[in-house]
């Protein structure tokens, strides 16, 4: 197993509130790991630790081999980050949104990044009769795809998502999971995930890790189900989890 | 173009056979080398009648980008008619993008043309009036009803509303307002005693400075200040409130924006605005007794005396006058600016701009106006 992204000692704190203290964390290559944990228990602090837009207090960072600096160049050749809502720049189309990264880093004439742009977004399930709006007239599972095809633009080898299917409809939120699935099959993809949809963390991840007590407790969805610790098992005794989790095993042995 | 051999090499070896055309793929077709990809499949051009056969085995690694290149002349291929196969693919990506591409068909590029065909001059000009004039138009019923709509029913909230803008529109402003007119008092003391004093009028320089500090400039600096300070920072609020659908989040509370946001911007602006008058008229005219008791051998005692002689009420009611004139001009472009706002962080910035610009442009018309008004009436 080749490690992708190693996360040691980590610590953040805001004020007197310690978030991270001394958390490790490492991603193994071509997995699906899903994060979740309680509001404040600093998951998105830890994914913008990693790409580097947050200044941890300690403890080093390295993706693919390389340290992580605060504001400075990380890796962005190699990874795609789905923001939480989407952050297309809202003054460019759809298919310029897309393009922008192609245009940054190649010298490919403007036909091919134009062809290729369209075929992210084509996997990404849009249609392009949505190349030509703005951010502004889509909805946002439209907008999340668009992001998504964005993140995707470079060939990514890590991709980065927060809450992917936060804010869409069940049905919606299903098809979301199954493009992940299936692009992630397709692609030489590493997925690191923040989500707190249970049907995700059954149905896709590969590992889950569950920040607690400003630590992480990193598994298989059988091991974290086992857990003895009181946040987890509130997380996923829950029900309504369990149901999901059933129906998710049940009908995912049909693809 | 590019050197045969080397470009090629790396990538593609053809091999030519009675029939068929075998191209050997190899080495890394990657995102970062599609330029060179491209050039190098463009050398795959087989006689009539042969078949391409492209073998994949010796591929060290595609990706999307790289199998798209490949794919890409496959069907330009197809399109002259030459059939073209793949043996020996291990990557799974050719058949990934072969399903995207059936699902739907990529659209070509389409250069934009360069030479659009022009209109008339005189066609694109009335058009361009006409559309101007719309636009104003469309403007001011806008302004008007969403006045008129903030007007009803008033509610004890646009009080508090209001005193707050007054606060940050006025209260905030006293220290930039007071030191700007302040050193505009000394620039004009400076300006007009070089002039004077070849008449030996030197005395005169108080009178100079006490008429068109309270007459003309402490309201247009004050205005011109806030218009730059509170005319964007109202069209930068509620642009952002727009596109945070705070001002839709208002409406379906049943708040009504007109009445929280631009009324209260206004009243509080119109309020404002003559005060800060006031401290312009004095800044400037200390200002000016600055230099004049300091330099110019004027007592202090004779500035204000020449004050008093000079500059009467109706001077100081004058520019005071104007203050809330500006100050609803301000008001309304800045608010109105700020609302037309709809989707993009681009268009907040343009909408901005436009808000501070047309306000100052049209402070400084107005003022024109009423200096041709004051005249004609003889004040």
């Amino acid at each position: 197993m080749e490690t992708i992204i190693s996360v040691t000692n980590l610590v953040n704190r805001f004020g007197t509130q310690l978030v991270h203290d001394r958390l490790c964390l490492d991603v193994q290559r071509d997995e699906i790991l899903g994060l979740v944990g309680g509001s404040g228990s600093g998951k998105s602090v830890l994914m913008r630790s990693i790409l580097g837009l947050q200044k941890p207090r300690s403890g080093t960072i390295t993706v693919l081999g390389q340290q992580i600096k605060y504001h400075k160049p990380g890796p962005s050749r190699c990874w795609g980050v789905l923001f939480q809502g989407g952050a297309l720049l809202s003054g460019l189309t759809v298919q310029q949104n897309v393009e922008l990264p192609i245009a940054l880093y190649s010298d490919m004439p403007v036909e091919t990044r134009h062809e290729l742009a369209s075929l992210k977004l084509l996997m990404t399930g849009l249609s392009l009769s949505v190349a030509d709006k703005y951010p502004s007239e889509l909805s946002g599972g439209m907008r999340k795809r668009v992001a998504l095809a964005r993140a995707l633009a470079l060939e990514p080898k890590i991709l980065f998502l927060d809450e992917p299917t936060a804010g869409l409809d069940p049905i919606a939120a299903t098809e979301f999971d199954d493009l992940i699935t299936y692009l992630h099959d397709n692609l030489d993809l590493t997925i690191m995930m923040i989500t707190h949809d249970v049907d995700s963390l059954f149905g896709i991840c590969d590992r889950i890790a569950v920040l607690v007590d400003g630590g992480v407790v990193v598994g298989s969805v059988d091991e974290i189900m086992k857990s003895d610790h009181p946040w987890i098992k509130g997380y996923f005794g829950v029900q309504r989890a369990q149901r999901a989790r059933l129906v998710i095993r049940e009908t995912r042995h049909e693809y | 173009m590019f050197s045969d051999g080397i470009m090629n090499e790396a990538f593609l070896n053809i091999e030519s056979q009675p029939g068929k055309l075998v191209v050997s793929v190899k080495g890394r077709w990657i995102f970062d080398k599609v330029l060179a990809l491209e050039e190098a499949t463009a050398t795959v051009l087989p006689e009539p009648g042969q078949v391409v056969i492209f073998k994949c085995a010796g591929l060290e690694e595609i990706d999307i980008a790289g199998a798209w290149v490949l794919y890409d002349r496959t069907e330009q291929l197809s399109e002259l008619g030459i059939k073209s196969e793949m043996t020996g693919f291990k990557a799974a990506h050719f058949k990934f993008l072969q399903n995207i591409i059936d699902a739907a068909a990529i659209r070509e590029y389409e250069e934009p043309s360069e030479f659009p065909e022009r209109p008339k001059i005189v066609r694109q000009t009335v058009e361009q009036l006409g559309r101007a004039t719309a636009t104003h138009v469309e403007d001011l019923g806008q302004i008007a009803r969403s006045i008129l709509d903030g007007m009803r029913k008033p509610s004890l909230i646009m009080v508090g509303e209001t005193i707050k803008q007054v606060y940050y529109t006025g209260v905030q402003a006293i220290p930039v307002v007071v030191v700007i007119t302040f050193l505009i008092g000394i620039v004009t003391v400076h300006q007009a005693a070089g002039q004077l004093e070849k008449f030996g009028a030197t005395v005169l320089v108080v009178d100079l400075v006490s008429i068109s500090i309270t007459r003309e400039m402490g309201v247009l600096l004050a205005a011109i200040m806030v218009a730059g300070r509170s005319g964007s920072a109202f069209a930068a609020a509620l642009g952002v409130m727009k596109l945070n659908e705070e001002v839709d989040a208002m409406r379906v509370l049943g708040l009504n924006p007109n009445q929280m946001l631009i009324i209260p911007r206004i009243l509080g602006l119109v309020i404002a605005l003559p005060m800060l008058t006031i401290f312009a008229d004095v800044a400037g005219i200390a200002g000016g007794a600055l230099i004049a008791v300091g330099t110019m051998g004027i007592s202090g005692l004779q500035f204000i005396e020449r004050v008093a002689f000079s500059t009467d009420l109706t001077d100081f009611y004058v520019g005071l006058s104007k203050a809330p004139v500006f100050a609803l001009l301000i008001a309304v472009v800045g608010t109105l600016r700020g609302m037309q706002v709809m989707s993009s962080a681009e268009e907040l910035g343009i909408k901005t701009t436009t808000a501070v610009v047309q306000s100052i442009f049209m402070i400084i018309v107005a003022d024109a106006l009423f200096a041709t008004l004051f005249t004609r009436l003889g004040i």
